[in-house]
């Protein structure tokens, strides 16, 4: 065996999520671009911009229907994967007022009925501040940043907090790969520092932010049906 | 009305004579088959009496010279750039009160002053100079019909400029709606040569119209010298990127040597940095000399063109912004920096120099680097073989249709079936099958086809009477605001703090640019202070400081005619015979290049194959030019890709291209396999599956999406940057392929691609050829002559058939082992190379030490990009 052959250089195959301990508890990054914390049982989103492509139909831009039965059905995947007992989505639930259409309503409640036990909570982002809270029978508890829950502030905009850490969304960080043959890959990320956290995008219809490393910013990219620990300094 | 003498039809001839010129008889001969309401093309030479021919033929055919009343718009008059509406009014107005003092002419353009508008918008003028995107907008007033219903003739200038492209397509449109409203329209076009003249007609007048149109050809062709002004030295590694600088103290010499002289570039940061070494090198030049180019702000290129016309400018650095129009500048010299890419264009440029029928002209090639030396004698050949390039009209671009229903729509409303007809009677839609004519209805109606409409989406709807038209306001306002068909980044105003307005950059450009950056434009050196509100706000630079760097497109590739004109000259070098100035001067590079290699030619496919610490390289020389070279490495690296997973990046010039694999891949085993010829449809399949594995189609739907109104430029009253136009366009080509993949709009950025952009047929062409050629594999220990240019391209297209976990997980390794202690070295990158080969130093010979390091400075930022 050459083992200069990249083949072999490989580092054996990670396993499909990354664990972190961030403010003391063991926390899963998972590629479906959540965050798990099993001692909670409570699953973390950001970013779903649920009604997106309804918000553009009815601005008069044609999408196709189907992003939004896709962005709910990703999360009854995770949800009843891992049974989880809470949901908290980190801001931007419903992407504009006009997303309020009654497919994109009648969508969400089935939804939530099928997840009926699972507590939900929306801590409010700058979309939802416009969009509105979900109607107010589906039971999910619409907040204002920063929400405490055990040693996390969660919140929609990437802050600081004196004394929690803190876990937001609303920069849809993605990073960007190079290396030999100048390949080079764009991917989504959870990018984190010594305080906080940033999580990816949950959302279908959604673009994305680059972030750079360095300035002690950790990165872990998705791809490839995993998640990946960078290097620091890459 | 009865009371009307009958028309006196105005004596051109006459008016001519009295300024002391005769009618041609070619001009004759338009102004015949116009009197008898015929269409045609007149084509010939720049500055051959075009305009006159057709604009006195209308004024005969159409004018009443004793009429007092003035008459409703007749003449449209379409010209492709609106920096030369102006110009072209001029010569229109010039004939007007000797021959038709009744008439009025006027402009409308985005350059129209908002009075002139508001003029037009009561009353337009008997003659209407215009853009094929204002007059959509025209098209799209509700009154439209009212306005324009009575047109008897529609001209269009340098249609050789549109027929190759959308704009054209939306020219054909708009014509087959005036001809609703006026059957007897008459349609003329003028034309600079090209291979398919009669296409060319037939594409202007529609199928029906062409059977009796009348092809003119204007008057004998000047002669016509093709020289190229030759290097002191020939550099070792010629290099794309690079500038050519080395060549100013001789165009400073040619420039001095003649009263006035034209000097073209290619792209626009071409010609502020030649513009700035001229006056570095003659600072006395400064006032004499000037800059032209589309970015300038409309008072600043009037301003030249003056000065061009009184005489009063030395020279001017331009672009293809002073290529057409313009007629009779009295310029002595045309000097053409770089490659033209083709003959056509280089006839047109020199067509500048002594621009009066009869008159010779003469255009000299400087070239950038040393391979252009070869060029520049392949297009004299060319030349004078008469070689030039036929333009290929789109066929059948639903974007385009798409746009025009909305514009109908809007424009008195339409009912389909007659409209189905109507666009039926152009070219680009003649074959158009019902199937696609009910998609794209639907499609403005209800986004989808009937089965997959898009739930809550109305754009033109049928009302009680089941007139198609736009209900809603805002839409109504946001289409007007993106009618047309050229998607170009868009631009920030630049402008001095608290003072004058110099005119716009890319905005992709600005968004690389930090406050205290300093960039060249309109001639001189800026500094950043700040950007906000779509405008960036400079001040002068002080001191002696590195500019930015600017890269855009207009990267053209070499046409069919010079890239087999320059593979005959090389064929003549193998032989030993260097037989003209330039190939005598490139010769020892071509040495080197023998001597480490070999070199390509007609019977002779190189393949040169290298590794480095990078991968394996792959080296190939077909000389097809950029578009089919793309495709062909597209294909190549799919085809062996299939075999075994591997990551390509590819790099493509005008000559050849590179495949780069970090995977080793035995080139001398798989080379002959992977170039091998297969049938038409076999050929069609492959390569739509290597443009499945590569991101480029993705990027072509990005001008259709505009186009067809999916995403919009910017409105009025909303700053929205284009590059978030750019993040969402890939992000509706994502939703579009995973919840509409039978969109007809996905259909055409695939077949757009393949015509235009890869050149299928030329690359079916290419690969028959390459199968009568012998192929000679070199292994080679460094890059040669002919790699190196290839190795050190930046903007590369990637090709995988690897998992995506298998490149991230190498990548990962690499981040991983570079950050470790031992601290592996970096890949091999293009400034090393550079440095190893003691490239990216110009030659002692450039006058100005600061500008030298500033050069260098330049060549060095610009590479690492």
């Amino acid at each position: 065996m050459n083992p200069l052959h990249p083949a072999n250089a490989m580092p054996s195959a990670p396993a499909a999520h990354a664990e972190v301990e961030w403010a003391g508890e063991q926390l899963h990054l998972l590629p479906e671009k959540a965050l798990w914390w099993p001692a909670r049982s409570t699953l973390f989103v950001a970013d779903v911009h649920l009604g997106k492509a309804a918000t553009y139909r009815a601005l008069g831009q044609p999408v196709p229907g189907g992003t939004t039965q896709n962005n709910l059905q990703r999360l009854s995947r995770l949800i009843d994967r891992l049974h989880a007992a809470r949901l908290v989505v980190l801001g931007d639930f419903l992407h504009a007022a006009h997303a309020r259409t009654p497919q994109v309503l009648k969508a969400l409640e089935d939804w939530r009925s099928q997840h009926h036990a699972t507590e939900m909570v929306l801590v409010r982002g700058n979309h939802d501040d416009r969009a509105g809270d979900p109607p107010a029978h589906l039971g999910i508890e619409g907040v204002d940043e920063p929400w405490l829950l055990g040693p996390f502030a969660c919140c929609h905009h990437p802050q600081t907090h004196a004394s929690h850490f803190v876990l937001a969304g609303h920069d849809h960080p993605v990073c960007r790969l190079t290396g030999r043959g100048r390949d080079a890959l764009r991917l989504p990320c959870f990018a984190s520092i010594r305080a906080g956290a940033t999580l990816p995008a949950f959302g279908a219809f959604t673009g994305g932010h680059l972030v750079r490393p360095g300035n002690g910013v950790a990165l872990h990219a998705i791809g490839g049906d995993r998640v990946w620990c960078l290097p620091p300094g890459h | 009305m009865s009371a009307t003498p009958p028309p006196v039809p105005p004596d051109a001839t006459a008016w001519m004579a009295a300024r002391g010129w005769a009618p041609f008889d070619f001009q004759r001969e338009v102004w015949d088959a116009m009197a008898r309401g015929e269409s045609g093309l007149l084509h010939a030479t720049t500055g051959a009496g075009k305009t006159y021919a057709v604009w006195l033929g209308a004024l005969q055919a159409l004018a009443n010279a004793e009429a007092k009343r003035t008459p409703p718009l007749t003449v449209i008059w379409l010209t492709p750039m609106r920096a030369l509406a102006a110009d072209t009014l001029r010569a229109l107005l010039a004939p007007l009160p000797d021959l038709a003092p009744a008439w009025t002419a006027g402009a409308r353009s985005g350059d129209t002053s908002s009075s002139e508008r508001a003029k037009q918008a009561t009353r337009l003028p008997t003659a209407l100079v215009t853009t094929p995107e204002s007059l959509s907008l025209l098209i799209a007033r509700a009154d439209a019909q009212e306005q324009l219903g009575l047109t008897a003739l529609l001209v269009v200038d340098e249609w050789h400029e549109l027929m190759g492209n959308k704009r054209g397509v939306q020219a054909q449109l708009a014509i087959a709606r005036l001809r609703r409203w006026n059957p007897g329209l008459r349609v003329w076009g003028m034309s600079a040569t090209l291979g398919n003249i009669d296409e060319a007609m037939h594409t202007l007048l529609g199928p029906q119209a062409a059977t009796q149109g009348r092809l003119v050809r204007g008057a004998t062709p000047k002669t016509l010298t093709v020289d190229t002004l030759l290097p002191d030295r020939v550099e070792r590694f010629p290099w794309a990127g690079h500038l050519g600088l080395t060549m100013v103290p001789g165009v400073v010499r040619e420039i001095e040597a003649s009263a006035t002289t034209l000097v073209f570039t290619n792209t626009r940061s071409q010609a502020e940095i030649w513009y700035q070494a001229l006056l570095e090198a003659r600072p006395d030049w400064a006032g004499q000399i000037a800059l032209h180019h589309g970015s300038l702000d409309r008072g600043v290129r009037d301003w030249v063109e003056q000065g061009l016309k009184t005489g009063a400018l030395r020279a001017v650095v331009c672009t293809s912004s002073l290529d057409l129009g313009v007629d009779f500048l009295p310029v002595e010299r045309v000097l053409q920096i770089g490659s033209p890419k083709g003959v056509a264009r280089l006839l047109q440029r020199a067509g500048r120099s002594g621009h009066a029928p009869g008159r010779p002209s003469r255009v000299t090639v400087v070239p950038t680097h040393s391979l252009e030396l070869i060029e520049g004698a392949a297009a004299r050949e060319a030349a004078l073989a008469g070689q030039v390039e036929s333009r290929q009209a789109p066929q059948a671009p639903l974007d385009v249709l798409v746009q025009h229903l909305v514009t109908v729509g809007l424009g008195g409303g339409f009912t389909p079936e007659a409209l189905y007809d109507e666009v039926r009677s152009t070219a680009a839609f003649a074959h158009l099958s019902p199937e696609a004519w009910r998609w794209c209805l639907d499609f403005v109606s209800q986004g989808g086809s009937a089965l997959s409409a898009y739930p809550d989406y109305r754009r033109v709807v049928p009302d009680d009477e089941g007139i198609w038209r736009v209900p809603d306001a805002r839409l109504a306002r946001r289409h007007r605001a993106n009618i047309g068909t050229i998607v170009s980044d868009a631009s920030l105003s630049v402008q001095y703090v608290g003072g004058a307005r110099l005119g716009q950059v890319e905005e992709g450009f600005a968004a690389r640019l930090k406050p205290g950056d300093c960039f060249l434009f309109g001639g001189r050196l800026l500094e950043l202070v700040r950007i906000r509100e779509m405008t960036a706000w400079v001040k002068r630079a002080t001191g002696n400081r590195p500019a930015v760097p600017r890269w855009n497109g207009g990267r053209m590739p070499l046409s069919t005619e010079l890239a087999d004109a320059m593979l005959a000259q090389l064929d003549v070098l193998h032989a030993g015979h260097a037989t003209s100035p330039e190939t005598q001067t490139v010769l020892p590079l071509l040495q080197l290049q023998a001597r480490w290699s070999a070199l390509p030619g007609r019977h002779t496919l190189l393949a040169e194959v290298l590794a480095s610490r990078e991968g394996t390289h792959l080296f190939l020389y077909p000389f097809a030019g950029r578009h089919v070279h793309l495709g062909l490495a597209s294909l190549l690296a799919w085809r062996v890709a299939r075999l075994t997973p591997a990551t390509f990046s590819i790099a493509v010039n005008d000559y050849g291209f590179e495949l780069l694999s970090v995977t080793p891949v035995d080139w001398s085993k798989q080379l002959n396999e992977a170039l091998q010829m297969v049938d038409e449809a076999t050929l069609l399949q492959e390569v739509l599956h290597s443009l499945n594995a590569s991101e480029l189609a993705q990027r072509r739907f990005r001008e259709i999406a505009r186009v067809s109104g999916l995403i919009f430029q910017s409105h009025p009253g909303e700053q929205r940057s284009s590059r978030q136009l750019q993040a969402s366009s890939s992000l509706f080509w994502e939703v579009f392929r995973q919840y509409d993949p039978d969109n007809r709009l996905l259909r055409q950025a695939e077949q757009e691609l393949l015509v235009q952009e890869l050149d299928i047929t030329r690359l079916q062409a290419t690969l028959e050829r390459l199968q009568g050629m012998r192929l000679a594999l070199h292994p080679i220990a460094r890059p040669t002559p002919f790699a190196f240019p290839l190795m050190v391209e930046r903007l590369r297209e990637k090709l995988s058939s690897e998992s995506m976990a298998d490149r991230i997980a190498r990548m990962v390794a690499q981040l991983e082992k570079a950050a470790g202690a031992d601290g592996a070295p970096p890949p091999l990158s293009a400034d090393a190379i550079g440095q190893n080969l003691g490239f990216g130093r110009e030659s002692a010979i450039h006058e100005s030490p600061s500008s030298r390091q500033r050069d260098a400075q330049r060549t060095r930022r610009s590479r690492r990009g």
